[in-house]
């Protein structure tokens, strides 16, 4: 856990309650969102070391792997927070794959997408006032887990 | 947390049923399909494992490897590439997990999974503390690799590899090193790094023993319940599945990433001496570091500082607060090295390999020992930057089924 008790979590997006990737809709009418991973969740990952992303045209569902990471302890996947088919990746993460660390809002983006049905798989991502909630909440099941298994 | 664990020992196995296998028991226990497994193995002599997303042309000399039948294979897990063997233990913990658990307990869980292998070695008298990203080490140099894989079911992979004993000529050859020759020299420089369980011991002990320690260790570690078991029909088949579709294939051995890897070289004088350094990059981590010169510290000194270094940031801050680290613990060690002149070899040696970036040769990370694998002579392809040639998928299920049981399973 962070020695802070407090995350960035911007209110101009939507968070995913459990994998802790973001999502933001780039154009009015919803056409295409950007995704990429939350400052709690790089927290607990520690510095990004590598990233493969699945390449433009991969039609994805919400939940499915877009990628792989190598982060400080662990290797993982990265799951898509919404269904869509994969328009854009940022290259620069994949080149270098701190950028996610240090700007996880920003030039960290991971890569864009246009999406099959926001409107429902939005319904099930975290945004606008719940997102305080949310973040106290998830601050205390990663407090739980880490205790649990330590 | 785990109640029970199944216990399953091989030896000899092959690379792609060794990796399959490990990979087959955690995706299926994250799915509920199979129980938690400790895994306690060996790979038949010998074997080298890329991490995952490392490029191997850039970590092993891989026409010394087909020379010398020595398999070449990637593990899901991450870290650099290592040599295995009869004489390395691999041991790999698979549980549930939860798809839904978050990456919080990554740092909780490696230090709780490296317990039991600690429990082990203080049976043998052996003071082992886990640092850094993936290291064991004892005195300051590393005696076991370690790494976590979380897969798609959200099952979780523990891998270790334990070094019994290791053949150091032999790992020289295959990792690509920035030592030049294979000499006595060399060969002590990388002893002052890594160490055995022999070694630490004074004594050779019997692969089974160390076997059964183990197993006691996780016992002690996890609380659980030991059963003796072996894979069941239905995980044979998805390893020989999972075998073809990945650990057979070139594309898995020779995937890139566009992680730009690099080597550099600086040398300064200092009050102490001359002062050198290589590095090993990835992008803007360092991979690994050696340090070389004729000033006076402790051997162990020495590999504190490099391996607290391994897989770091290269900014120049952070090198300079881990150095601090390292200097408040083995100040007396290292007070003929000024810290100034230390971090200003290595932020040059960083420098000199980002002028380098576009190198066609960089070294790999060298000074990782870790897993295994063995070369099997199956259907091959041979690669374009390398005269080897290794198995590739065939399209045969039956025929990797055969190559997976007869050439992967010893007996």
């Amino acid at each position: 856990m962070s020695d802070s008790d407090s995350y960035d979590l911007p209110q101009d997006r939507f968070y995913h309650p459990r994998d802790h990737t973001w999502s933001q809709v780039r154009e009015a009418d919803g056409s295409q969102v950007r995704i990429g991973m939350d400052a709690m969740q790089l927290d607990n990952l520690g510095e990004l070391a590598y990233i493969q992303l699945q390449p433009p045209g991969t039609v994805v569902k919400a939940g499915d792997s877009i990628g792989t990471l190598e982060a400080a302890k662990m290797t993982a996947e990265i799951f898509a927070p919404v269904s869509g088919t994969i328009e854009l990746v940022n290259d620069s993460v994949l080149t270098q794959p701190l950028l996610v660390n240090q700007q996880p809002y920003g030039e960290g983006w991971l890569l864009q997408l246009t999406p099959s049905d926001w409107t429902a798989d939005s319904a099930a991502l975290i945004g606008g006032a719940d997102i305080e909630a949310w973040a106290v909440a998830e601050e205390a099941r990663f407090k739980a887990e880490f205790d649990a298994s330590a | 947390m785990i109640p029970a664990l199944r216990l399953i020992r091989e030896d000899g196995v092959s690379d792609r049923y060794g990796l399959a296998g490990d990979e087959v028991l955690a995706a299926r226990a994250g799915e509920g399909r199979s129980p938690a497994t400790l895994r306690l193995y060996t790979y038949r002599s010998h074997a080298a494992l890329v991490g995952r997303f490392q490029t191997v042309e850039h970590e092993l000399h891989l026409d010394y490897c087909r020379s010398q039948g020595i398999a070449v294979n990637r593990r899901p897990t991450g870290g650099g590439a290592i040599i295995m063997g009869e004489q390395q233990l691999g041991v790999a913990l698979c549980i549930p997990g939860q798809r839904d658990a978050t990456y919080g307990n990554a740092r909780s869980l490696m230090s709780r999974f490296s317990a039991g292998l600690v429990s082990a070695l203080q049976h043998y008298g052996i003071g082992a503390a886990f640092t850094r990203k993936n290291d064991l080490e004892v005195g300051g140099r590393k005696i076991a690799g370690l790494g976590i894989h979380r897969t798609k079911s959200g099952g979780i992979l523990f891998h270790a590899s334990l070094l019994v004993d290791l053949d150091v000529p032999l790992m020289l050859r295959v990792l690509n090193t920035p030592f030049e020759k294979i000499s006595d020299k060399e060969i002590r420089n990388v002893s002052d790094r890594i160490t055995t369980l022999n070694r630490e011991h004074g004594s050779a002990v019997e692969m089974d023993a160390v076997r059964e320690v183990l197993a006691d260790g996780f016992r002690s570690a996890w609380g659980a319940e030991i059963e003796s078991g072996d894979f069941s029909a239905g995980e044979l088949t998805a390893i020989d599945a999972l075998i073809h579709d990945r650990y057979a294939t070139t594309e898995w051995l020779f995937r890139q990433s566009k992680v730009t890897d690099a080597d550099g070289f600086a040398r300064v004088k200092s009050a102490g001496g001359l002062l050198g350094a290589r590095v090993a990059t990835a992008g803007k981590q360092l991979k690994a570091v050696y340090l070389e010169g004729d000033f006076f510290s402790s051997s162990g000194a020495i590999a504190a500082l490099e391996g607290s270094l391994r897989w770091h940031s290269t900014a120049g801050p952070e090198i300079r607060s881990t150095l601090e680290a390292v200097y408040a613990r083995y100040a007396a060690d290292l007070a003929s090295v000024p810290i100034e002149a230390l971090q200003e070899v290595i932020l040059r040696a960083i420098a000199a390999a980002a002028e380098d970036a576009d190198a066609s040769d960089p070294y790999g990370c060298f000074v990782e020992p870790g897993r295994e694998e063995v070369a099997v002579a199956a259907a091959v392809g041979s690669h374009p930057k390398s005269n080897i040639q290794y198995p590739q998928s065939s399209g045969g299920r039956q025929e990797e089924v055969a190559v997976a049981v007869a050439v992967g399973r010893k007996g």
